[in-house]
């Protein structure tokens, strides 16, 4: 079984990449250790800080080594569209607008700033100190969410919130609400009217109720939706501690898309070595029982994340390794210099990652392609901190989109519809 | 800790993140709250087991031991191999179960009903009796137990005439206990498939993998099974003959889990371990370097389809990828639809106990629906799956026939005209 293309890593970054890849027509494996980066971050689409995220992706985009600079807007645009026509397929549609951010509370009452969001974050906007109240419900059996806690940052900050737990309606079940146990029930139309009754009983004045997000799984909008009929005001979700359902409900969405365009995913696998020859990657060896399992493929896409996502990690030594490669990480040249003396500061560690050329090909200090058969998306990049930035996942589509093209270019020939690309970016700003 | 295996264990639990990926994955914890989840009776548990005090967690039963959690771990802990070892050792504190004892020796009873075929199956088919049985001992009446054959896989090939003998290329076939006993059929499909191939098959002395005890957590006794396993299939690996099963729940304790489990790494075992393979494993190794035959061609009975084919636990804990799918694009025009489902839910004997039958049956309902409308399409239903209780558990929960993908590979060889092999009725 030779593969056009092997991507590494089953988050956002290899996802879309190999999604895109396989609706090209490429015959495409998706190798991973396992479930990550979807199922801890929130779900929704961070693109950059600023009130507009397109002009911020752009200021960026000037920093040499940014992952911006590499694949901007107009690799972040087709790559949102790609996410959009699947969620949306999945009746699970994103809003939002590259020259806007919504800012959305989380569950500590801070202001998070997104781009794009499902549509059972919609409705989450944080209202203005001189608007609307907002009730934030939950229940007691779900661990990690405290509705007053999230109420009394919320009002420190000047945002009439209340908080209210809710009964859980009776179910079969009598301990272990995790959340995706309470996603589950919340499919049930009779538990979801249940719980829209106590919130109408309960809403007082409040225009907004926010909840944790853990409103359904395949049928999460239509949940929501119900909920907000049955209380009588816009419910909206907030994104919970891992694991995430609205991280997993992107995952599920995509991986299907992947797989039904003839795409294959094995998770559970590590890699172990690669095999090259004359500057081309020949081949991937995972760990499996009894022996290690050979993968080959014409190109090779690395897209298994930062320190967070397990696409590094440290010796004791202090020095970075890149774990499924071996490939050289550009950090902090000792453990001294890893962090700030502040907490909430720039930390240098999270600038680690992997210098790349123009085309995201991993380049050796001297500038030298390390292969030539190899790409790299997401944020195992590196040179800023994704994080700070609020660029996670717009950094993981702009690069996973990118990173697919340059590998499309190199088996098919196809160009990047360039013109066009400016075109867009022009409109946009 | 001089137990090396022991030590990579318990080193592994330190890698856990408490992320409950593994929580949201599991697909026991989803149907009941009778198990509580792989990360909090694995990795949490474990720091309060300390050898001489008493279990602490005793829901780690409830794991099917599906290994689910393993898969989708972000960090690589080994998390159904700690519930496993804690298994063995409630076991070793508060004795094992008659019920489970009796499960654990797939090869005694499969001994037992090949002398009384025609009066087992009766009793096996009778309700009255399994509800005596479901009482008495707790395997639950409804539980898919197959029938036994009344020819065992062994003596139906010592009596085969015109078998393959090859001076170079020679394969060990490891039958298992539910070939030997139940389903012969899927041995002389994968003879006839080595055969064509041309692989002379041998038929070593062999025992049950001891796969059954293991996750009883009789641990004892799993280790002379794989003891004497090891001295019968030792002097044909010292002579670089693959060892090649049919099931991938016994190549995967040949490979890793009884070796592992017991934390036994002679290098004797770990001679074993790299010798064994699973048939489509195996077949697709072959095909890689050009050496396998294609002279397939689709059987008349598949041209409508996809055919639903499930990737057993057993066999993704071999981490090898999705070997018989490979295999059947292979086969010209085939269609086949691959099951998304974690689990069927039987997990080797845990869906037949009384206790965990409806739990099988509610983990295995996503995959019997996915069954029934996947085969709803074709003149004669069916559906694949590399396991033999999966086989079973899925026939069972969705009225679909069910094979082994080895099976369809022989089908298609015999399309294509060329089958070289002896063919047995």
């Amino acid at each position: 079984m030779t593969y056009d293309c092997i991507v590494i890593g089953a988050g956002l970054a290899g996802l879309v990449s190999g999604l895109r890849l396989a609706e090209a027509g490429l015959q495409v494996l998706i190798i991973a250790k396992g479930h990550g980066a979807t199922h801890w971050a929130h779900g929704a689409v961070g693109v950059a800080h600023g009130s507009s995220p397109a002009a911020t992706v752009t200021y960026l985009a000037g920093q040499p080594n940014h992952p911006y600079a590499r694949a901007g807007l107009a690799a972040l645009a087709p790559a949102l569209n790609l996410l959009q026509a699947h969620c949306a397929a999945a009746d699970y549609p994103f809003s939002g607008d590259l020259a806007r951010n919504q800012y959305l509370p989380t569950a500590l009452g801070a202001r998070l700033p997104l781009a794009f969001v499902p549509a059972t974050m919609a409705a989450g906007a944080v209202p203005r100190a001189d608007a609307a109240a907002l009730l934030i419900a939950g229940f007691q059996e779900l661990r990690d969410f405290f509705p007053s806690l999230m109420a009394a940052n919320l009002r420190a900050q000047g945002v009439a919130a209340q908080a209210q737990w809710l009964s859980l309606p009776t179910t079969a079940r009598r301990h272990g609400f995790t959340p995706t146990i309470l996603a589950e029930l919340f499919e049930q139309p009779s538990f979801r009217q249940a719980v829209g009754r106590q919130l109408r009983a309960v809403r007082g004045t409040a225009t907004q109720i926010a909840f944790p997000a853990v409103l359904g799984q395949s049928q999460a909008a239509r949940v929501v939706a119900d909920l907000s009929d049955h209380a009588g005001v816009p419910v909206f979700e907030v994104p919970t501690l891992p694991p995430s359902v609205p991280g997993m409900r992107l995952y599920t969405i995509l991986a299907q898309a992947f797989t039904s365009a003839g795409g294959r995913i094995q998770l559970g696998s590590w890699i172990t070595r690669v095999e090259s020859n004359a500057g081309r990657i020949t081949a991937l060896y995972s760990a499996a029982a009894a022996r290690e399992q050979r993968h080959q493929a014409a190109t090779f896409l690395l897209a298994t994340g930062g320190i967070a996502g397990g696409g590094f990690r440290a010796e004791q030594s202090g020095q970075l390794t890149e774990t499924a490669l071996g490939l050289p990480v550009v950090a902090p040249a000792h453990r001294g210099a890893w962090f700030a003396n502040q907490f909430i500061a720039p930390q240098p560690i999270h600038t680690a990652g992997i210098l790349t050329d123009a085309a995201l090909r991993p380049i050796a200090a001297n500038g030298a392609p390390l292969y030539t058969n190899l790409v790299v998306a997401g944020a195992a990049l590196g040179g800023t901190d994704l994080i700070r930035e609020g660029s996670y996942e717009g950094v993981a589509l702009a690069t996973g989109w990118y990173a697919a093209g340059t590998v499309l270019n190199d088996l098919l020939g196809v160009r990047e519809p360039v013109d066009q690309a400016a075109t867009f970016t022009k409109e946009l700003l | 800790m001089s137990d090396p295996i022991l030590q990579s264990l318990e080193q592994s639990l330190d890698h856990c993140i408490k992320c409950n990926i593994c929580t949201t994955a599991c697909p026991v914890a989803a149907v009941t709250d009778l198990f509580p989840g792989p990360k909090y009776v694995g990795p949490q548990a474990q720091r309060f087991r300390r050898p001489g005090q008493p279990s602490p967690d005793h829901s780690v039963d409830y794991c099917s031991g599906c290994r689910v959690c393993n898969m989708v771990c972000p960090t690589g802990v080994k998390i159904a191999e700690l519930n496993a070892r804690a298994r063995a050792e409630i076991v070793a504190e508060r004795g094992l179960p008659l019920r489970n004892r009796l499960l654990g020796r797939a090869e005694l009873l499969g001994q037992v009903g090949d002398l009384f075929a025609p009066l087992a199956n009766w009793t096996l088919r009778n309700g009255p009796l399994r509800q005596v049985i479901e009482r008495t001992i707790g395997v639950d009446r409804h539980a898919p137990l197959p029938p036994f054959s009344g020819q065992t896989f062994r003596r139906i090939f010592r009596k085969r005439r015109g078998r393959l003998r090859s001076a170079t290329k020679k394969v060990v076939f490891f039958h298992g206990c539910a070939t030997n006993y139940y389903e012969p059929h899927v041995g002389l499909a994968a003879v006839e498939v080595l055969e064509h191939n041309g692989f002379e098959v041998i038929l070593a002395r062999q025992r049950c993998c001891g796969l059954p005890m293991l996750s009883n957590g009789e641990f004892a006794a799993a280790r002379q099974q794989h003891e004497a396993n090891l001295q019968t299939l030792l002097p044909w690996v010292r002579r670089g003959y693959p060892i090649v099963g049919t099931s991938t729940s016994c190549t995967l304790t040949l490979k890793e889990e009884a070796p592992e489990l017991l934390g036994i790494h002679s290098a004797d075992a770990r001679l074993l371990t790299a010798h064994t393979w699973d048939i489509c494993e195996f077949l697709r190794d072959l095909h890689e370097r050009g050496e396998l035959r294609t002279d397939f061609a689709l059987p008349p009975e598949f041209t409508d389809g996809p055919l639903p084919y499930h990737p057993p636990c057993q066999l993704r804990a071999h981490r090898i990828g999705r070997p018989a799918l490979d295999l059947l694009t292979l086969i010209p025009g085939l269609r086949v639809a691959e099951s998304e489902a974690a689990c069927c839910g039987i997990a080797g004997t845990y869906g037949l106990k009384q206790e965990k039958y409806q739990i099988g049956m509610d983990v295995g309902a996503g995959l019997f629906r996915f069954v029934r409308e996947t085969a709803a399409t074709m003149p004669q239903p069916l559906a694949l799956c590399d396991s033999e209780t999966c086989r079973w558990q899925i026939t069972h929960g969705s009225a679909v026939p069910t094979k082994h993908p080895i099976e369809i590979l022989r089908d298609a060889y015999r399309a294509g005209g060329n089958l070289t092999g002896t063919q047995v009725h």
